[in-house]
């Protein structure tokens, strides 16, 4: 007993010296409040709860904990984009949640929910009755500046039964240590899917803790506001939509998450259309009525004919679907302005007269500069504040920047900016210079002060204005940052509120009765289809390209190969890697082990293994809300398998290992197709890609290498490149022979590999899909199906000839084309929307 | 002076268009000395009932939606107006005070002189047209005499050029090459006015030709115009000058519509579904009666 009594001993000490070091190195910045360290130098105690935690943990433990989180992160896929940047970003999530007491966080909710109230009303007067411009409380030109005002919007009741559906703040703690709004987001608010994310991450790496700290939870919140944005339509199930600018938005990832779960179409503009002041989906059964759409873009670019007429995002007529009341939009287009800095300004009178009562929160003093005694009051103490656009991202004549200290100015810049003021005052407003407190980071085993913003996300439901009991938080890598936006160096930190009693889980669970079951998520929208087919095609063409790249990289090194008949097996495949675009029509010259290594994984043809499977995981990612994590983390693996070290020369054994390497990933994702995907209409656009693409490339094989002037190596390789040497050999003992192995690869319904079996299964499932003809006559691509299954089951082997086997192949692609026509776009795709002008 | 105007635009598409939605502004306003008497449109192929809304900055704006396919487009307005204005007698304000009464503005309707103020979507703000409208508009001249000196200036120093720009020219670009047509001169001449913190707005519409003596008036050579409006303080309201010839607006011109900039004011804005080009003939008739 005494040993182990020593030895807990022990592990107490260890304990309570790694928390005195943490305590003891951790620096607060002078006259800057913190999270950790109160003014007098005292910690938390709520901090001091989760770090005594964390020290419980053997520093090999907290490494693998974090290596856990980071895992998770990059296998979900979470990431985000930085302007200009082509590739994603994985999301940098930090070490160290965010702590706010229960106590603390009510103040910060009703401060918020006031602030969403007033704003509210606001919107709804500057673009109902005009009470607060007409006496003075808000000048028109305050709000007029704004691209984001949309004068279209005047006079119109929102559809949905307000202007805000979803509001976020961003807040920080000012020099006194009370809670200040810094600025506020009503148009198409972004991170709070992030914020789900980060606390899935976390809650798994630290799941003990967190149920110990009694971290309340943010399910509650994402149902509340499911439930706000369903109450928004006027059916009892209505469909919700969010709108999407597409993949290469800065914030795409976010998007299909939270598509997914909450269980929201995630559209494009292509995907929409306007008629008769209606808003419709297009899906594979025709269009389908779209009740609310939750807008992920800017209102500027949602509707080309009444707005910004450059946009491609949008859907023409959408304000005219509003003004019609035909579908409700959140946020309502025209919330924008409300960002602008000016409003800033504004906003704390605005309480007092609006609500009768002054801000719980206060936000950054603001002088908007289009006022005689702002303005002066700007230039009287310039040199204390800061100067700031009013409306845009630039400040005029500062290229790039959106607001300067003056201090920071030189003697010509500061002159310029006064003068540009006392020109035009209306498009600037003077700051207070804000300080942001800081949080500890966690930088290398140890704790560092550093400045941080919190963004609090409130929503209208059915029960009020509801805040999420978390938020998403940056926290920047540098001590003495001023702002703090997501780019180079910013962590993102969960935010824990921790509850004073033990939360409740079990109460969670929706009761029995509210939940309808279902088996099938209502109609595939075309877009949807269009990318599970284009995915499984360039998946099934990766394949045959690793394929061809394996049978010529083990031929070139086969010394038992006789010179001149393998020679011509070895130009053949090389030929079909040039007539795919795989490698350059040059490249065959420099040999059989150059042109392998080549159409791998030379990104630059896009008939190459890898530029395929890029492509791949292109149209998967515009279908990311459809696919499970693990599919997600193994598209993302294949470009890796292919290629993991670019640099490098390969010889002909290392290429073969790598399109082992590649086939393995790819068998991985049919397998998981196959065990995981709803056996719904997208897994037949999955399936149809696939067995087209497998058809038409296997047709294409046969002519090279089974055609009229085939040699027994070519056909040996074709065998080698349909994967059936195997059963060749055990159902034919007399070696390779011309129509067996036409047979096989065409005509054999019972090899998962022949054409015919190709075609016997695209017909099972186009069989499946919805109709739109009521005559009774049979769909074009279900009318190709049918004629090419009759032929390919009638035919046979022996009276095979290489025009035949050409016509088989352009009858498939010809059935792909019928596929797209009919279910993608209706016919739309190619012909984009291209704006007309008329000019005198 | 009573008008009739005929407007005909006609579209040619390379491949057939299957819908054709947009919006026409094509229906002059009855404002301040202008009264709209009759008002047609047509367009073959017949489009579906057009509905009729007033948009933010008071024009009447018509849908335009075809739904059936087809390879030509087109559209006929005709409207008779009688025009009316009275010739500016009063002096004007200082243009300084006409500019700290409009950011007094109590409202953000079709009359206020917020909605002009800031630049927009055509037209981006520019320290050389400031500068250029600073040696018009020097201290306290009165407004209205420094806008036609600005108008003025503008038809002296920029050439009329139709090959030099085109629909999308900015306005930086037609001033720095002193070149273009009523619409880039409309454009330099409201950046010149915003830049001083003035109310302008674009104003779209037709004007008279005077056929040299001698000579036929020619049918359908006339041409949609375009010119400025500026907001001279509330009690003479907005006021229109004409760059192109160095005019103040009176009765030989016809609006149409008003907005920011051309992008508000344009009088077709459609969206075709088709993959092909399309080639555009406008004819203008503007007939004195």
């Amino acid at each position: 007993v005494a040993t182990r009594y020593s030895s807990l001993a022990a592990a107490e000490d260890r304990v309570s010296k790694r928390l005195e070091n943490w305590t003891r190195d951790y620096a607060p910045l002078p006259g800057i409040p913190d999270e950790f360290v109160d003014s007098e130098g005292r910690s938390r105690p709520h901090w001091l709860r989760l770090l005594t935690a964390f020290a419980t943990y053997h520093p090999g433990e907290m490494r693998q904990r974090f290596a856990t989180a980071d895992r998770r992160i990059r296998n979900r896929g979470v990431s985000y984009r930085v302007p200009g940047e082509k590739e994603e970003r994985d999301w940098p999530i930090g070490r160290m949640p965010l702590l706010v007491t229960e106590a603390e966080w009510r103040q910060i909710a009703e401060g918020v929910c006031q602030r969403a109230e007033l704003i509210e009303r606001v919107l709804a007067d500057v673009y109902g009755e005009g009470r607060l411009l007409a006496s003075g409380a808000l000048p028109a030109a305050a709000i007029a500046g704004s691209m984001d005002y949309v004068g279209a919007m005047r006079g119109v009741t929102p559809p949905g039964g307000r202007w805000l559906r979803l509001y976020a703040v961003d807040i920080g703690r000012g020099p006194d240590g009370a809670w200040w709004v810094l600025g506020d987001r009503t148009q198409a608010p972004s991170g709070a899917g992030y914020a789900l994310e980060n606390r899935l991450v976390v809650s798994q790496a630290f799941s003990d803790l967190y149920s110990q700290l009694n971290v309340q939870r943010l399910a509650p919140f994402f149902r509340a506001l499911s439930a706000g944005l369903k109450s928004g339509g006027q059916r009892s199930e209505p469909r919700i939509a969010i709108l999407s600018p597409g993949p290469l938005s800065l914030t795409y990832s976010e998007q299909a998450y939270l598509a997914r779960y909450l269980g929201f179409l995630l559209v494009e503009g292509d995907d929409l259309v306007m008629r008769e002041g209606r808003v419709f989906v297009r899906t594979i059964a025709g269009f389908k009525r779209c009740d609310v759409i939750w807008r992920h873009i800017d209102a500027d670019w949602c509707d080309p004919i009444e707005l910004n007429s450059s946009s491609r995002i949008g859907v023409p007529g959408m304000l005219e679907a509003i003004r019609q009341n035909g579908v409700a939009i959140e946020n309502m287009p025209g919330t924008g302005f409300i960002e602008s800095r000016a409003m800033l300004a504004f906003l704390p009178a605005l309480a007092r007269s609006v609500l009768g009562q002054g801000l719980l929160m206060p936000n950054t003093a603001t002088w908007w500069c289009g006022q005689p005694k702002e303005r002066e009051r700007v230039l009287d103490e310039f040199e204390q504040i800061s100067i700031a656009s009013a409306f845009g991202n630039e400040l005029p004549g500062m290229k790039g920047r959106s607001s300067v200290i003056v201090e920071e100015l030189s003697a010509a810049e500061r002159a310029r900016l006064r003068d540009a003021i006392a020109a035009r005052g209306m498009d600037y407003v003077g700051q207070e210079v804000v300080r942001l407190s800081t949080t500890p980071r966690w930088v290398e085993d140890a704790l560092e002060p550093r400045p941080f913003v919190l963004r609090v996300y409130c929503a209208a439901t059915p029960k009020g204005w509801r805040v999420m009991p978390g938020g998403f938080c940056r926290i920047s890598d540098r001590p003495d940052a001023r702002a703090v936006s997501m780019g180079d160096g910013v962590e993102s930190a969960d935010v824990w509120v921790l509850a004073e009693k033990p939360v409740e889980v079990s109460s969670l669970l929706p009761s029995p009765e509210s939940v309808r079951i279902t088996r099938l998520l209502g109609n595939l929208p075309s877009r949807a289809a269009d990318n599970l087919f284009w995915f499984g095609r360039y998946l099934e063409r990766t394949e045959a390209t690793l394929r061809v790249v394996r049978c010529l990289a083990s031929r070139s090194v086969d010394p038992d190969s006789p010179m001149r008949a393998g020679r011509q097996a070895l130009d053949r495949l090389m030929g079909v890697l040039v007539g795919w675009g795989a490698v350059e029509a040059t490249t065959p010259k420099q040999g059989a082990a150059a042109t392998a290594a080549q159409g791998l994984r030379d990104w630059r043809h896009y008939g190459s293994a890898l530029a395929l499977a890029r492509s791949a995981r292109t149209a998967a990612s515009v279908i990311r809300e459809r696919l499970t994590y693990k599919t997600w983390e193994l598209i993302a693996r294949l470009e890796s398998a292919i290629d993991p070290s670019p640099d490098r020369r390969l010889s002909a054994g290392e290429i073969v290992d790598l399109t082992e390497e590649g086939l393995t990933v790819i068998a991985a994702l049919s397998g998981l197709f196959d065990e995981n995907f709803n056996r719904g209409a997208g897994w037949v656009f999955y399936v149809m890609g696939r067995c087209v693409e497998r058809g038409a490339n296997t047709c294409r094989l046969l002519r090279q290498f089974a055609g009229s002037d085939a040699t027994e190596h070519t056909l040996g390789v074709m065998l080698d490149l349909i994967d059936s040497q195997i059963t060749y050999s055990s159902r034919y003992l007399v070696g390779v022979a011309l129509a067996p192995v036409r047979d096989m690869a065409l005509l054999d319904p019972f090899n998962p590999r022949s054409v015919a079996f190709q075609v016997n299964r695209i017909d099972e499932g186009i069989g499946t899909l919805p109709v739109l003809r009521r005559d009774g006559i049979l769909e074009e691509p279900r009318a190709l199906t049918t004629a090419l299954q009759a032929e390919l089951t009638t035919e046979r082997a022996e009276r095979l000839d290489d025009a035949r086997i050409l016509a088989i192949e352009q009858r498939l692609l010809k059935l792909g084309n019928a596929i797209a026509a009919r279910y993608f776009l209706q016919g739309a795709a190619q012909g984009r929307a291209e704006k007309v002008t008329g000019l005198a | 002076v009573n008008y009739k105007v005929t407007h005909i635009t006609r579209y040619t598409y390379g491949a057939p268009v299957e819908l054709t939605t947009g919006v026409l502004r094509l229906k002059p306003v009855s404002r301040d000395g202008q009264i709209l008497d009759s008002f047609q449109v047509r367009t073959d192929p017949p489009c579906l009932p057009p509905t009729e809304r007033i948009d933010p900055f008071g024009n009447a704006v018509l849908s335009l939606r075809i739904e059936k396919p087809h390879r030509e487009l087109t559209i006929e307005a005709s409207s008779e107006v009688r025009v009316d204005r009275p010739a500016v007698l009063e002096f004007s304000p200082p243009w300084e005070t006409v500019a700290a009464e409009a950011l007094n503005a109590p409202s953000l309707g079709p009359e206020s002189p917020a909605i002009g103020l800031y630049p927009s979507r055509a037209i981006a703000l520019f320290d050389e047209a400031t500068a250029y409208a600073r040696e018009s508009f020097t201290p306290r001249r009165p407004i209205y005499e420094a806008a036609m000196d600005l108008a003025t200036r503008i038809r002296a120093d920029f050439v009329y050029d139709p090959e030099a720009t085109d629909v999308s020219t900015p306005a930086d670009v037609a001033f720095a090459h002193r070149r273009g047509v009523c619409q880039d001169f409309a454009h330099i001449m409201i950046a010149a006015l915003r830049g001083l913190g003035l109310p302008a707005l674009y104003v779209s519409g037709y004007i008279r030709t005077i056929p040299p003596p001698g000579k036929k008036r020619l049918a359908g050579a006339d041409a949609s115009h375009a010119w400025v409006s500026l907001w001279c303080g509330s009690s003479m309201g907005w006021l229109d000058f004409d760059p192109t010839n160095a005019l103040a607006i009176q009765n030989d011109h016809v609006e149409v519509a008003r907005g920011r900039d051309y992008s508000d004011a344009s009088p077709i804005e459609s969206m075709v579904l088709s993959f092909g080009s399309h080639e555009l003939k406008v004819e203008v008739d503007v007939l004195p009666v």
